[in-house]
């Protein structure tokens, strides 16, 4: 057996049961901490038709701390976001580690889009 | 009330998308701008919100009834998600009046394609073609020893035609990002009429689809300022509950007459964004 390959692990069950878990976590987690923030605009009277706040990272765990609607909001919102995100990195491990070489292409090159997407929404951010 | 009106409109949404198979972007868009005045564009930002959430959730449950092909539908996310970065872009360079008339148009699309499902639901459904397995079946073919096509295949069924599948996919990411649905519309039949796929497999790859292609668009007017949180909280929370419950009740309803009565309602809503366009109204 000594330098034979080792055979591609049988992976079309566990990856989308795992994915399956995560992509329901996920969801969970976001509409969890929506629903906190959407509690915290009804105790605060915050109309929904007021000026939204701005998505600031450099303010966001401070509101979180202070318990203000925003950070949960946008927390939440970040979270709805990442959840894809996750999902595709996921499916990444999973084909490398079941040597899926153009699956794991295909898997980093969403990963690439979707970090161009940042790249190029940063680049002409308003 | 304000608050009321998008809960219990977001949750109508998500009971009518589930029971009519649509991501609820095409209900969203028309709740926020004609009912609630936000521009279009405001609009598309929080119901990309909303398709996502929604696409977790049931393509979490796909997953699970190995209804989604994962392969295939990640392959396809790559021109998906490359459309929607495209359309996300362009989407910030156009008028809030030729968004209405693009989001007019396809209405007309969506009602038209849901006209003629009713009339085919009566004919027999095309038989998917055999998997060319060589006499070996999936089992005695091992995963490693088949062909690429092989792999993004499924059961009774061939995945062929996988370029104008592609081309199609950058088309729905674009739809998707500039007028804030999931691009399922577009890409079941992309997958059902030209790639071959079995309608049912088509509809459960696309909703996973849609996570992701939401996604690269999402980002993208979330950095630009394009997403309401006050907004997109009621509402994507309105989407969740009002899909869960669609969900659950989709076996016992007619949805015939409930498609029917969407066409009406979306031709006159398509109205409504033409004359918004043209700022008659």
């Amino acid at each position: 057996m000594v330098g034979q390959p080792h055979p591609p692990r049988a992976l079309e069950g566990p990856l989308e049961d795992t994915i399956a878990r995560l992509l329901s976590i996920g969801t969970y987690v976001s509409v969890a901490l929506l629903a906190v923030g959407f509690a915290g605009m009804l105790l605060g009277g915050i109309s929904p038709f007021a000026p939204s706040p701005a998505l600031d990272p450099g303010t966001l765990v401070s509101e979180l701390l202070a318990g203000r609607a925003a950070g949960f909001l946008w927390l939440g919102l970040l979270a709805v976001i990442a959840t894809p995100m996750g999902r595709v990195l996921l499916a990444l491990v999973g084909f490398v580690r079941a040597r899926e070489w153009e699956m794991v292409a295909v898997s980093a090159g969403i990963l690439g889009v979707i970090t161009l997407s940042v790249v190029l929404a940063r680049l002409t951010e308003a | 009330m304000e608050i009321a009106f998008l809960l219990i409109g977001g949750a109508g949404a998500g009971i009518f998308g589930s029971l009519l198979g649509l991501g609820g972007g095409v209900l969203i868009v028309p709740l926020l701008t004609l009912g609630a005045g936000l521009s279009i564009r405001e609009a598309v930002g929080v119901s990309l919100v909303c398709v996502i959430v929604n696409s977790g959730a049931a393509a979490s449950v796909f997953l699970r009834r190995r209804a989604a092909n994962l392969r295939l539908g990640m392959l396809l996310e790559l021109s998906t998600a490359a459309g929607a970065l495209v359309g996300g872009l362009i989407a910030f360079l156009l008028s809030d009046r030729v968004l209405a008339l693009f989001f007019a148009i396809l209405l007309v699309y969506v009602a038209t394609t849901m006209l003629r499902a009713a009339r085919r639901s009566g004919l027999p459904v095309a038989q998917p073609r055999p998997l060319d397995t060589g006499g070996m079946d999936a089992a005695v073919n091992p995963p490693g020893r088949r062909t690429p096509i092989d792999r993004l295949s499924g059961p009774g069924y061939t995945v062929r035609r996988l370029v104008p599948g592609s081309l199609g996919g950058i088309g729905a990411g674009i739809v998707s990002a500039l007028l804030g649905i999931g691009g399922g519309i577009i890409m079941v039949p992309v997958m059902n009429l030209v790639m071959g796929v079995p309608l049912r497999v088509a509809t459960a790859t696309s909703n996973l689809m849609i996570g992701v292609t939401a996604t690269a668009s999402a980002i993208i007017y979330l950095m630009r300022g394009g997403i309401d949180a006050y907004v997109a909280a009621p509402t994507a929370i309105g989407v969740f509950v009002g899909a869960s419950i669609g969900a659950r009740v989709v076996g016992r309803v007619d949805v015939r007459l409930l498609r029917m009565l969407f066409v009406v309602v979306q031709l006159y809503v398509a109205l409504q964004m033409v004359l918004r366009a043209l700022a008659v109204s």
